[in-house]
């Protein structure tokens, strides 16, 4: 708006200011706390922002090595927090590929091709994806249990199990998707299909190319809703070596040992990576957030 | 090209017949695997999953068989993970619901049948010398010896101590050892009683047989005994249908109660009596769980408190980050104000932080005596709120936690629609003599509402089950007093439902699942008004 | 080249549930024809075109194309080349990815390639373009790209669906003289969908008039000939009505006596008139319809003016070579072309002169009755 604006706008532009630094101080303030115990000694310290006696002590126990305390004692790493970080990359990354490239078919057939059921198929989706899997985990675990008695690398207490459960989630991928590839052109491919190439051939070189931005979005909202999922890890994965980030990080708050500042330094640790991939991309997002319209 | 025909698109798979062979040769042998295994559960009483299993193999084979199917292909997988893992998870605890399924009633009838024919009982005179001898890793030979110095020995068996891990009761398969007449015990030396003890657990699974067919099992660390089944089927000679076993040491006679799900004993005229005997096996129980939930003083009453507290949470909680994300995205919106991108960048920072470290961040933060907050209200104003003791404080801290998670969603949200709108608009309005605040009340949000509304109520149904929020922040304290299952009062119906199945010593998966079932029917009323709104707004 | 030949073919995309687009199409297309095919929005062209090509698949009847059945062959098996309305070019490649797609899926050899792509783009005058993306061309140039890559496949038959509709109107004559120049020199089979008749005209050798399918028709291809054939002898009222522009006048009217070479007929207006056709199958009474063409009029001081027709003036366009007269006869739009000098007040009685051999006769069911003259302009 290029519009000539009245005087009071310096004052009105001021309060904005003012407001939203006011606010960043309030949101901000749990983030930088965080950083600030990292560095505290010990586990109940209270203080400033910034540490009186700072300390990596923390650091080196979330980085998996042991430390020795004032009266000499080893005291080794409370949890295997890079296994956990590793373990979770691994479960989101695969899980995020097997997402993209099962709701990618799905998404191809439902775009392009007519089958019977098609309309009913894709309302079903809406409307089953909504139902949260948490109120299934008795389901989930049952269904786990039976996976492990007849094929036990996929069943309870594995990653590829945990994987294999993440990718029922692909309702809202396929629609967004789906709503991409009906942005191309039809002729494209049919254009494809006259020059000699398989079907195959027209999804992969030709439409696939076409959709990188789409299927980047849906990789990476699929990656961030797999590293914090909880509720269905918690049920499926049992041995503390196989846990991910979001099931292990609990143990450090509970209310019997509690390990505030190792916590601090494991949650930096493990947050930053995670968080820098979801800023770098937000631009990206916006546009699949919408278009999905449930929180990822 | 049938598959032409079928598509409607007269794009077709080239088939290559060198191919052919291959394809069906792969096909029928899935299909043989699967056929194998459906047959198994369906022996094991698994019905359901046998069902599950027969209907996704047939239909996948078919849709990778048929030419007709062509199509189809395409979506087959996906719509297979998504009937495994939501459909069929939905149908299940639908069907839970109905069932007293819970940890003490967790076998199918088949399999508590066969626990209960698997029970024995030592026959107390019959007992031998036991020693066992290494015959390499893992394998190890079996001797004993008879009170009247009869000896036998086994051919090497493999006893492997299993690995952690939950073992569901009577899944381990008895080992089988057949023993044979020795003269002499082996050359070598018996193991050590510390390698008797570790392998405690496989022993106890032996069954050793002798030649003339007595069966023997580990009675003590250095003794085997007789053991005979403790139940036997009641012969249909003397009036058994199949049903009633027989305890062959008491001789009371035990059936299946089908309505409590578990084996009772008894009396001579036919009548159950006494408790039920472990383990139970789940039953259908009709509508018991649900008038539980709505008849059931201890259950009702937490029910609907939780309930109360989840409508007001999912409410407020989109009331609050939607006015707060709004406001926040007509500010960073506004073109003539210095350093918008930054300020973007800065205000999504709770939304790119994992939810489950923040949360937990605010979990210690929030602590009453180490809590940063607390120490800065203390200073302050010389206060220490409970806030994890006190229901309507920590009700306050979930909102305000929430309200943190979710705000920069509706500012996401809201910034996309905003530049939707035509600036015209404002210039049409700033001629008419408009202000920014009439502006944003009277231009902004009405413009918001509605492409929003479907999205808001998505992000109410998404509050409405916000499991990892309550469970990491509160884990649901503190407790409702008088509740009969685990209830607290920042509990959502999620978490509720979450603590009942696996909280506690009841593991009442049962009622869990009857819960679960009225929030399915709550869910998906909000998803059709939700795709009924899409679609009206759609031609527009 | 090949010649393509369509027999009894019927497309219906849900058989049992819709009605059939195209029923009982038959056409015997030659070798090095150019055939357009015309027909109203939504009458099947495209899918008439798609058929051939093998995008769509045919509901029963047959197609050959030089000489061998290919109903059920892949469309890639069937030698045709196709340029789309949209032009569909891979946004994601450059010119010369284009143009080598093709080849390049069909594994021919690099070097084979590389000359085919030079000398389509030569011909085309891509060569400036070549590495330059879909989205930095001109419209005039996304088309030329779309029919050399159409070209470097050395199609048998050439198919093209409305390949002009997306250029502006200068651009679009100029482009059609390069495609008619373009088949004179390949002389490759061509079929052309377009709804515009003066492409149909101008470009074709002979044009296939596709109607939307009406119920119980026997078939939507109502007449597949020669250009000036269709013009000077339409096989019914929908083809007359279709093809031409302006539009044939059409005023109802009843035979007051069959005859074998000159008919008077009855108009609705009234007035008798005289039309050279050949009506010795219908009888006294039948209704019928006169058309005639707005160019076949002729002012009353012309000798040629047979028969007279008077209307009401309702707009006189004055386009300087020639002048156009809407009049309203007896409640019907009549459009007629005139002098260029001729005056036309609105709301004024007009007469306009019909000579008796620019007639044309159509029946209660729309068939035309033979013409036994021909009008020509002096
Ligand atoms: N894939 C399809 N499924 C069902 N009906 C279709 C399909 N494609 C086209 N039709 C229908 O077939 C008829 C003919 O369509 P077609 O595209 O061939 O028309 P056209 O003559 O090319 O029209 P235009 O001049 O507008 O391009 C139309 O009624 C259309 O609705
Ligand atoms: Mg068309």
């Amino acid at each position: 708006m290029a519009m000539v604006q009245a005087k009071s706008i310096i004052y009105r532009k001021l309060a904005a200011h003012a407001f939203l630094w006011a606010w960043l101080a309030l949101i901000i303030f749990p983030l930088l706390m965080v950083i600030a115990i990292s560095f505290r000694t010990g586990n109940f310290a209270v203080g400033d922002i910034i540490p009186s006696h700072p300390t990596l002590d923390h650091w080196r126990l979330a980085l998996g090595m042991s430390i020795v305390d004032e009266s000499g004692r080893t005291i080794p790493p409370p949890f295997p927090v890079l296994l956990w970080l590793w373990n979770s990359i691994k479960v989101a990354s695969v899980s995020a590929v097997l997402i993209v490239a099962l709701s990618t078919t799905c998404a191809y057939a439902f775009a392009r091709l007519r089958f019977g059921g098609r309309s009913l198929l894709l309302k079903a989706m809406l409307v089953f994806q909504m139902f949260p899997a948490v109120l299934a985990l008795v389901a989930y675990y049952a269904l786990f249990s039976r996976i492990s008695d007849y094929f036990p690398p996929l069943g309870l207490n594995t990653h590829p199990g945990l994987i294999f459960a993440y990718l029922g989630g692909i309702a809202l991928h396929v629609w967004t998707i789906k709503g991409y590839f009906e942005t191309i052109d039809k002729s494209l491919e049919e254009s494809a299909t006259l020059d000699g190439a398989s079907p195959w051939q027209a999804f992969r070189l030709i439409l696939l190319p076409l959709s990188v931005p789409i299927l980047a979005v849906v990789f990476i909202l699929a990656f961030i809703t797999a590293i914090t999922e909880y509720p269905v890890a918690s049920i499926l994965l049992q041995d503390e070596s196989k846990l991910t980030l979001a099931v292990g990080s609990q143990y450090y708050l509970n209310p019997q040992e509690y390990k505030w500042g190792d916590f601090a330094a494991a949650a930096v640790l493990s947050g930053f990576p995670i968080t820098l991939v979801f800023l770098l991309a937000q631009r990206w997002l916006v546009g699949g957030l919408t278009a999905g319209g449930v929180k990822g | 090209m049938a598959s032409a025909a079928a598509t409607g698109q007269g794009i077709a798979a080239p088939v290559r017949p060198a191919a052919h062979w291959l394809k069906w040769a792969i096909i029928g042998v899935i299909g043989l695997v699967n056929l194998y295994a459906v047959t198994l559960m369906y022996i094991q009483g698994e019905t359901i999953f046998a069902l599950v299993t027969l209907i996704l193999v047939a239909t996948g084979l078919y849709v990778f068989a048929a030419p007709g199917a062509y199509v189809h292909r395409y979506i087959f997988p996906g719509v297979a993970t998504m009937f495994i893992f939501i459909v069929f998870p939905l149908a299940y605890t639908i069907w839970i619901a109905f069932t007293n399924y819970s940890a003490t009633n967790i076998l199918t009838f088949e399999r508590a049948r066969a626990y209960q024919l698997s029970q024995s009982f030592q026959i107390a005179d019959q007992s031998f010398d036991f020693a066992l001898y290494g015959a390499g890793t893992n394998t190890y030979r079996l001797a004993l010896t008879a009170a009247d110095g009869e000896r036998f020995l086994s051919p090497p068996v493999e006893l492997r101590v299993p690995g952690a891990g939950p073992q569901p009761p009577a899944s381990t398969a008895a080992i089988e050892v057949d023993l044979l007449p020795a003269t002499a015990p082996p050359a070598a030396e018996p193991l050590p009683i510390k390698d008797l003890v570790r392998l405690r657990g496989v022993l106890q699974e032996v069954r050793a047989h002798l030649p003339n067919h007595t069966d023997l099992r580990m009675s003590g660390l250095r003794q085997f005994s007789a053991i005979r089944p403790l139940y036997q089927v009641l012969p249909s000679a003397q009036g058994g249908d199949g049903l009633i076993l027989v305890n062959q040491q008491t001789k009371e006679r035990i059936a299946p109660d089908m309505r409590s799900g578990f084996y009772r004993a008894l009396t001579p005229e036919g009548e159950f009596t006494g408790p039920g005997i472990a383990p139970g096996f789940s039953v259908f129980v009709g509508w018991k769980n649900f008038l539980r939930v709505l008849t059931d003083p201890g259950v009702q009453g937490p029910f609907l408190q939780i309930f109360g507290w989840t409508l007001t949470f999912s409410l407020l909680s989109v009331i609050f980050t939607l006015a707060i994300g709004m406001v926040l995205a007509a500010l960073v919106q506004w073109e003539s104000l210095a350093g918008r991108g930054l300020y973007r960048l800065l205000l999504i920072l709770p939304y790119a932080v994992p939810a489950f470290i923040s949360i937990l961040v605010f979990r210690g933060l929030f602590n009453q005596n180490f809590g940063e907050i607390n120490v800065l209200l203390s200073q302050l104003f010389g206060i220490k709120p409970a806030w994890f003791n006190d229901p309507t404080l920590a009700r306050t801290m979930l909102l305000i936690v929430n309200t943190w998670l979710g705000y920069p969603y509706m500012m996401i949200l809201c910034m996309g629609l905003l530049k939707a709108i035509p600036s015209d608009l404002y210039e049409a309005a700033a001629m008419d003599g408009s202000n920014f605040i009439r502006d944003f009340f009277s231009i902004t949000v009405p413009l918001l509402m509605k492409p929003l509304t479907p999205l808001l109520i998505a992000s109410f149904a998404f509050n409405f089950n916000n499991f990892v929020l309550v469970q990491l922040l509160t884990e649901g304290r503190p407790d409702i007093i008088g509740a009969q299952t685990p209830a607290g009062t920042t509990d959502l119906l999620v978490t509720y439902t979450y603590r009942i199945a696996f909280e506690g010593s009841g593991q009442d998966y049962g009622l869990a699942s009857a819960i679960a079932t009225l929030i399915f029917i709550m869910v998906g009323v909000l998803a059709l008004i939700n795709i009924k709104i899409m679609r009206v707004d759609r031609p527009t | 080249m090949a010649d393509v030949k369509i027999e009894h073919l019927v497309k219906n995309y849900q058989p049992g549930v819709a009605r059939d687009v195209l029923r009982d199409i038959n056409l015997d297309i030659k070798e090095g024809d150019f055939v357009v095919f015309v027909g109203p929005s939504g009458c099947g062209k495209s899918t008439l075109l798609r058929a051939i090509a093998g995008l769509d698949d045919i509901t029963s009847g047959d197609l050959f194309i030089g000489g061998r059945r290919m109903n059920e062959v892949p469309p890639v098996e069937r030698g045709v080349g196709m340029v789309f309305q949209s032009y569909a070019l891979y946004p994601h490649m450059t010119v010369r990815e284009n143009l080598a797609f093709g080849l390049k899926i069909k594994k021919v050899d690099k070097q084979t390639a590389r000359e085919r792509v030079a000398q389509a783009s030569a011909m085309l005058g891509l060569d400036p373009f070549l590495e330059r993306k879909p989205k930095d061309l001109s419209g005039g140039q996304r088309q030329r790209v779309a029919i050399g890559r159409a070209l470097v496949q050395h199609p048998a038959v050439f198919l093209l669906d409305e390949p002009l509709s997306n250029l502006d109107a200068a651009l679009r004559v100029k482009t059609r003289i390069e495609l008619a120049r373009m088949h004179e020199e390949r002389g490759s089979t061509t079929i052309y969908v377009t709804h515009d008749q003066v492409e149909a005209m101008t470009l074709a050798t002979r044009i296939a008039v596709l109607s939307p399918l009406a119920e119980g028709a026997a078939t939507n291809l109502e007449q597949f000939g020669p250009p000036l054939d269709l013009y000077h002898e339409p096989a019914n009222r929908f083809v007359a009505g279709f093809i031409g522009s302006p539009k044939m006048n059409f005023l109802g009217g009843m035979i007051e006596a069959p005859d074998a070479r000159r008919t008077r007929i009855k108009l609705d207006t009234g007035v008798s008139i005289t039309a050279g056709v050949d009506t010795s199958r219908a009888h006294p009474g039948d209704q019928v319809e006169v058309g005639v063409r707005p160019e076949h009029t002729v002012l009353l001081d012309d000798p040629r003016a047979d028969n007279r027709i008077t209307g009401t003036v309702l707009v006189a366009e004055h386009l300087g070579a020639e002048t156009f007269i809407y009049l309203d006869v007896g409640g019907k739009d009549f459009t007629v072309k005139v002098r260029p000098e001729t005056p036309g007040t609105a709301r004024s009685q007009f007469d306009i002169g019909v000579p008796t051999d620019a007639c044309y006769l159509f029946d209660a069911q729309g068939q035309a009755f033979p013409r036994t003259e021909r009008f020509t302009r002096t």
